[in-house]
């Protein structure tokens, strides 16, 4: 049993069709909702944690990708814009776990896995480099 | 044995100065000693890359045709002063735009404008008889202008307090987000490698001294605002409070976009980023014995933003090694401690100017004139009544 975090992302063409229930169904994945945004007929972007035997993860995210979902992988619901960052630190004031924290240089560095998701380094932020991934 | 300005100079012009940032050179003291070290280096690079607010901007656009006195100015949205000559513009770094308020400011109009970006210019004038035209709406550059230059009147603080929160409730400062209940604690200095800790008595950082401002040769202009040379010190010498700040002028058309950078603090405003870099002559020992200081050695208070009333109360004076180390106890508690302006980019800047002094690039200038220690600061006193 394997656990994974996916960014769903639903083209004009995917949404309404009931892929939720064809996860579930066919291969025999359970999921938890962490965030949705759903437009019907325009597009809609949908962040899940999904459990199931790597074989049924690997197929269901076949059977998406074959439906026009775009389909990614994420750790984090944040990114870092390195471009952006300068490294004052001014997030990791804020980050409880130590998600975000300077490493030896006093360079910004992102432990992905840690976060949980509470979105304050996005406030934080002087350079708006953080970003939510929805 | 003393060394003068001039022969410093003249020794970078041969290429032959021996030049060291202010962290490379504690241990060359540490080796050598005080009186063999100032014999051996020339200059120690010291650099910061913080957010200052009292920052600005002073530009003239050229004259259109017919021209126009401008008197209500925006760039991208965001008002500059029309209380200057007919094209004459201050822009503030903290004035927030019409449009997207705090998000884009001044600062990032002046990032803009450095990265060679097209900047939307609308004034409005009500005319007169030599300045006729009323409105214009157009496009500029900064190679448009005929003048772009930072002029920041409060620039480098000496020293500055660290911040806490003891309420039950989070605060949104200039000093970052404070965590309730005494949640962390944040702090903003160069440390050992800023600028006037380096220089505590301001011997060689005066009017005229030759500096790197946002990747530019600026200038010290003048002393900065809230100059407060009256301030605490330890026995060395070193402000255990805020202390000196400086003045600061140079010409936006030669800077990198990468050193001068629009900053945003949730819920208090916009802010900028200025990388400074302030070289040091080693003129004799006791300028090597400054420059030899060590986070250990410096001190700052941590300050209760949650009260304003009557000054933020001090909770406990720590040493800038305590709060680099990522956690300072206070009665007992263990605290978090974050730095809020770039060590990292710091670092940058004075190993670039160790380089243009290296190269023979950058010559050292001698103060004009020194800055007054002793000049304590005032506060602003309330007066009842209308007319006086």
């Amino acid at each position: 049993m394997i656990t994974k975090k996916i960014l769903l992302s639903f083209p004009k063409v995917a949404t309404g069709k009931p892929m939720a229930m064809e996860l579930i169904k066919t291969y025999n994945l359970d999921f938890s909702i962490l965030k949705a945004l759903i437009d019907d007929n325009i597009k809609g972007t949908l962040l899940l944690e999904i459990r199931g035997e790597a074989n049924d993860l690997n197929a269901g995210i076949v059977f998406l990708r074959e439906n026009q979902i775009g389909v990614k992988e994420v750790q984090s619901m944040v990114v870092v814009d390195e471009k952006k960052c300068i490294s004052c630190g001014a997030c990791t004031a804020v980050c409880a776990v130590n998600a975000l924290e300077m490493d030896e240089n006093w360079s910004l560095i992102h432990h992905e896995d840690k976060c949980l998701e509470c979105m304050l380094c996005v406030k934080a932020c002087p350079m708006r480099a953080i970003h939510a991934v929805m | 044995m003393a060394k003068t300005y001039q022969e410093i100079n003249e020794k970078i012009a041969k290429g032959e100065a021996v030049v060291v940032t202010a962290e490379e050179v504690i241990d060359i003291v540490k080796k050598r000693g005080v009186k063999e070290a100032a014999d051996y280096v020339d200059v120690v690079t010291t650099a910061t890359f913080g957010p200052m607010c009292s920052s600005g901007a002073f530009l003239n656009f050229g004259h259109s045709d017919p021209p126009i006195r401008m008197a209500e100015i925006t760039l991208n949205g965001v008002v500059a002063s029309g209380g200057l000559a007919a094209v004459d513009t201050y822009l503030g770094a903290t004035q927030p735009s019409n449009d997207r308020g705090i998000e884009y400011g001044g600062a990032h109009v002046i990032n803009d404008l450095i990265a060679g970006k097209e900047v939307h210019l609308v004034a409005k004038s009500p005319g007169t008889d030599c300045y006729p035209r009323k409105e214009i709406d157009t496009w500029v550059t900064l190679a448009d202008l005929n003048e772009a230059y930072l002029f920041n009147p409060r620039n480098c603080y000496q020293n500055y307090n660290a911040a806490i929160n003891t309420s039950s409730k989070r605060i949104y400062t200039y000093m970052g987000i404070l965590q309730p209940n005494m949640g962390n604690i944040t702090y903003s200095t160069a440390g050992e490698l800023s600028p006037l800790l380096n220089d505590p008595l301001l011997k060689t950082i005066g009017m005229g001294t030759r500096i790197f401002l946002g990747g530019a040769q600026g200038y010290v202009s003048w002393m900065g605002t809230q100059f407060n040379t009256a301030c605490e010190r330890d026995e060395k010498g070193y402000p255990t409070t805020p202390g000196a700040t400086l003045a600061l002028i140079g010409n936006m058309k030669e800077m990198n976009p990468a050193y001068i950078r629009g900053a945003v603090y949730e819920k208090y405003g916009t802010s900028m980023f200025v990388g400074v870099g302030i070289p040091i002559p080693i003129l004799n020992e006791e300028m090597m014995s400054f420059v030899s200081v060590e986070n250990k050695d410096l001190h700052t208070n941590v300050l209760d933003y949650s009260v304003s009333k009557g000054g933020h109360p001090t909770l406990k004076k720590v040493s800038y090694a305590e709060l680099r180390s990522g956690s300072v106890d206070i009665n007992g508690k263990i605290i978090k401690t974050s730095p809020m302006s770039s060590l990292k980019v710091a670092r940058e800047i004075a190993l670039e100017l160790n380089h243009w002094i290296k190269k023979g690039k950058f010559f050292l200038q001698e103060p004009i004139q020194t800055f007054p220690i002793g000049n304590a600061l005032k506060g602003l006193e309330i007066k009842e009544g209308e007319s006086r």
